[in-house]
């Protein structure tokens, strides 16, 4: 693992760093906000999963995260949303399929399978280099995300109850096996079989839900083209969430887009959400 | 003489009446003199002394009583008060011990016995008139004092005799100028007359001799008859030559009976000066009497004082309404505690003195106030949060107080009271706001103060600073609202409202079912829960004092609501201010809703308890105190829980 920039930042210090993944087999870049309470104690993590042609470099020049990061002392990981340059045919193609549409799962079809394993590099290796590099405390962590990191955030919550203290999404795809993205990128991952696809379905597996009790909070942008293209699908997620009572708190803001923008206009209620958890 | 000599029967007799007699004047004077000395020696010194005041100064009297008790009593006391002689006194008698032809110790024995006890006898007689010696000087002072009064009445009543008669001569010595002056005037006035009469008798006869002188006898002839007839006239009047007044003085009679009754009077003790009634003094009085003190500034003997006492009217009474009666206590003291009256009303006293001779003027009236009835606190309208309270009471008066005290005592975790109190004075209204300490127990009791001083503590009011308290205000409920018994329940029914129920008054609610709790007038962060049912239809907010009645919460710019709307196949949720939402979904529907209001920060923040889940933040920026609301959009039940300790998912 080798530091590739570091910038200080509200206080404490934005780095990127890079390095050669076990999981996705090529060399991965991520960035780590430092609170400055880092460099005197342990902190816990939140991961931001970011949303289809996202780098690691978007959230953390365009989110606007890092002042209430640091004022609740977290630690901010913000990973890459696909492996790179592992020169698989058609990886280019689009925009929302293949680099940079990682689609936060683990592959079973070729040719991703062997480095398209976005959902054990989030869950598993990178917290991993995470907790053995950096000031963390290894039982404090929290998940969130846009768009299709937003689907990220929430199928890691739900398939990993209680390895995650909190749980938040801007304008995630709530129930790709039904919006024209996921179906997409699940046929090209895992295949033309639909039950193997529920695995990764935010919805689907809420209905089946059983762990700690969950608080979520949803912001989705009103104005937001890809929610009134039925890709993100939050009625689903919400339906399902009231009758298994699992608590969502959904909020619709109005003349919001799909933009940065409008997670810069929020960030900061989501990061003090994840704080009352990880700082409690 | 033998000590037998005291129970002499006549002797006794006399002690005995004039015992009597002491008592029943006013023993203070004599206590000085009196107290020190047994009891056995008071009566030379006190029958000198009683003496003289009982009869008056009649000093041939007293000496005869005087010396006919003293040769009573001679032998033993021989009062000489100039002499040395005084202290000498003949030993009693020993009776001569028997002696008998018994054995020589029983005679011995027997001898020292009788020596003992008539040895002790004469100790007690040494040091009773060591006592009496001692005194002596005090007597000599006595004396004086009272023959120096004496004098000094004698003086002034001569004078005042002296000065009545000399006013009296002056009077009639005036009123013999008087008498002389008329007397003098109008003889006077007649000499006067006589003159004139007769310069004209003088002028006639000179007429009368021209006429005869006239040689003219034809006009002679004519002169002659109305001369003639003139002198006739005068002739004819007669003279009128009486005195017009006596040459007499006239002596009426003089009244000098007011003079003799004064001369009369200046043998008889003086009826006594008037009293001086002091003025009120502190903490001398209670609910329903009055302690009043008042003095003689002048030695006059007093018998007993009369208080007199009645109640002053608020206003000037009319015509028509009778004055109040005035009532009498008989007192020998100069001091009375006077019971049975009215609580925080003012009383009007004065105070005369009695004696043998007659009552004296009436002391200036002083005004004494009795000390209000304690206040009633409101033992479920108050507001108390983590560092303040503001408790509410009535004056329990009907007349006003000056002010009122409240009294703070700490409760200690055991529930005793601790000994730390802390007041707050001169509370001009009938509500205070206290700071107080988080976390702790208190309890507040009230007095009433008036120029009497304060009242009897009220009934505490126990006051707890765990999180916030407020009560609903009945006052501001729509008329379809029931409350439950411990005023912390609302509930919506299907019933119309009884027409009694219906109040005509502008604050309640009219439209909205709803009510107000308490203003919460205390900076800081406050917060309380709401309990509905699942199926609940309700607005849950805060509101300005002044939002309008006729409109329903969260559809104004005064008020901020959480409603729940039960749809058939949902549950809504608005979180409504100026009548906007955002537009919210929220899966599980929270039965128990924590509601935290924190004007610091200008912020209305909404929670699933049960869940320890944040649904909603205001951000208000209020610009006054607000008060919780809470209503009801359709038949249903709400309850409100308050004085929680804040909660750390908040």
């Amino acid at each position: 693992m080798k530091e590739v920039s570091s910038n200080k930042c509200a206080g404490g210090f934005q780095k990127v760093f890079e390095h050669e993944s076990s999981e996705l087999k090529c060399k991965m870049k991520f960035a780590v906000f430092l609170p400055p309470k880092a460099e005197t104690e342990k902190c816990p993590v939140l991961y931001w999963l970011s949303g289809l042609t996202c780098t690691e470099q978007n959230f953390i020049t365009k989110a606007g995260s890092q002042l209430a990061a640091a004022e609740h002392g977290l630690i901010v990981v913000a990973p890459d949303t696909s492996p790179r340059g592992c020169n698989i045919e058609g990886e280019d193609e689009n925009w929302d399929f293949g680099t940079g549409a990682g689609f936060y799962v683990d592959a079973t079809e070729e040719p991703w399978k062997n480095n398209y394993r976005m959902y054990s590099y989030i869950t598993d290796e990178l917290p991993k280099l995470i907790n053995g590099n950096f000031p963390t405390d290894p039982e404090r962590m929290s998940v969130s995300g846009h768009s299709m990191g937003g689907h990220g955030a929430l199928i890691c919550a739900l398939k990993n109850p209680g390895k995650y203290k909190s749980v938040s999404a801007f304008a995630p795809i709530c129930n790709p096996v039904q919006c024209p993205w996921g179906q997409k990128a699940f046929t090209g991952y895992l295949g033309s079989d639909r039950s193997s696809w529920e695995a990764y379905d935010a919805t689907t597996l809420a209905a089946s839900y059983s762990g700690p009790r969950l608080d979520v909070l949803i912001d989705q942008g009103k104005d937001d083209q890809f929610l009134s293209a039925s890709q993100l699908l939050p009625d689903n997620l919400i339906a399902v969430c009231s009758e298994k009572k699992i608590p969502v708190v959904f909020r619709l803001q109005p003349g919001y887009d799909h933009s940065y923008f409008f997670i810069y206009s929020f960030i900061n209620d989501h990061i003090k959400h994840h704080a009352k958890f990880l700082n409690a | 003489m033998t000590c037998d000599a005291f129970k002499d029967e006549k002797t006794v007799g006399k002690h005995t009446y004039y015992r009597d007699m002491r008592r029943s004047l006013d023993t203070s004077k004599f206590n000085k003199t009196l107290a020190k000395n047994g009891d056995s020696l008071n009566q030379p010194v006190a029958l000198l002394m009683d003496l003289f005041e009982i009869r008056g100064g009649q000093l041939d009297v007293i000496e005869e009583e005087q010396e006919f008790s003293l040769m009573e009593h001679s032998g033993a006391q021989r009062v000489s008060v100039e002499t040395n002689e005084s202290l000498r006194f003949e030993a009693c008698d020993s009776p001569s011990p028997a002696v008998t032809e018994d054995s020589p110790d029983d005679v011995f024995s027997d001898t020292e016995n009788e020596s003992d006890v008539i040895r002790n006898k004469l100790q007690e007689k040494v040091s009773e008139m060591e006592n009496f010696a001692g005194h002596l000087e005090e007597i000599f002072l006595t004396v004086e004092e009272n023959f120096g009064r004496r004098e000094q009445h004698l003086e002034q009543h001569y004078n005042d005799v002296l000065q009545t008669l000399s006013q009296r001569c002056d009077d009639r010595a005036a009123a013999l100028q008087e008498e002389k002056k008329s007397k003098l005037e109008a003889l006077y006035k007649q000499l006067l007359d006589c003159g004139r009469a007769l310069d004209a008798s003088k002028e006639l006869i000179e007429s009368a001799q021209e006429v005869h002188r006239c040689h003219d006898n034809r006009l002679f002839l004519k002169m002659v008859m109305p001369m003639i007839k003139r002198i006739e006239d005068v002739a004819k009047d007669d003279m009128d030559l009486t005195l017009s007044t006596t040459l007499e003085f006239q002596t009426p009679r003089c009244d000098l009976s007011d003079v003799k009754t004064m001369m009369d009077s200046i043998s008889v003790v003086p009826a006594p000066s008037a009293p001086v009634i002091n003025p009120q003094a502190p903490n001398s009085a209670s609910q329903t009497s009055l302690r009043v003190c008042w003095s003689l500034f002048s030695d006059d003997t007093v018998e007993y004082y009369e208080l007199f006492y009645r109640p002053v009217l608020e206003d000037c009474p009319p015509a028509d309404c009778p004055t109040p009666p005035v009532n009498k206590v008989k007192v020998k003291e100069t001091h009375c505690t006077v019971s049975q009256l009215l609580p925080n009303a003012q009383y009007e006293l004065w105070v005369t003195a009695t004696n043998i001779t007659g009552i004296s003027p009436a002391s200036e009236k002083a005004l004494y106030m009795t000390v209000p009835c304690p206040p009633v606190l409101d033992q479920r309208g108050y507001m108390s949060c983590t560092d303040a309270a503001l408790i509410r009471w009535e004056s329990g008066n009907t007349n006003p107080v000056d002010s009122y005290t409240v009294e703070i005592q700490e409760l200690t975790s055991d529930g005793t009271q601790s000994d730390f109190k802390e007041s707050v004075v001169a509370v001009p209204s009938c509500q205070c706001l206290m700071q107080l300490q988080p976390g702790q127990s208190y309890v507040v009791s009230v007095r009433a103060v008036n120029i009497g001083g304060p009242s009897e503590k009220s009934e505490g009011l126990q006051v707890s600073t765990t999180g916030t308290y407020f009560s609903l205000l009945e006052e501001s409920s729509h008329q379809c609202l029931c409350f439950s018994e411990d005023m912390f329940t609302i509930s919506y029914g299907y019933e119309d409202p009884p027409i009694s129920a219906m109040a005509f008054d502008d604050s309640g609610f009219t439209r909205c079912v709803a009510v107000l709790g308490d203003l919460l007038s205390v900076r800081g962060r406050h917060y309380w829960e709401v309990q509905v049912e699942d199926d609940t239809e309700y607005r849950v907010g805060v509101a300005y004092e002044d939002t309008d009645r006729n409109s329903y919460l969260g559809a104004n710019n005064t008020s901020w609501c959480m409603r729940h709307i039960l749809t058939p196949t949902r549950h809504k949720f608005e979180f409504l201010h100026n009548g906007w939402s955002p537009d919210l979904r929220i899966t599980v529907n929270p039965v128990q809703i924590g509601v935290l209001l924190d004007y610091d920060r200008g912020t209305l923040s909404f929670y699933n308890v049960d869940l320890k889940q944040h649904l909603h933040t205001f951000h208000c920026d209020f610009r006054s105190f607000v008060h919780p609301c809470f209503g009801l959009d359709n038949p249903g039940e709400l309850s409100v829980h308050n004085a929680i300790q804040m909660p750390t998912f908040t």
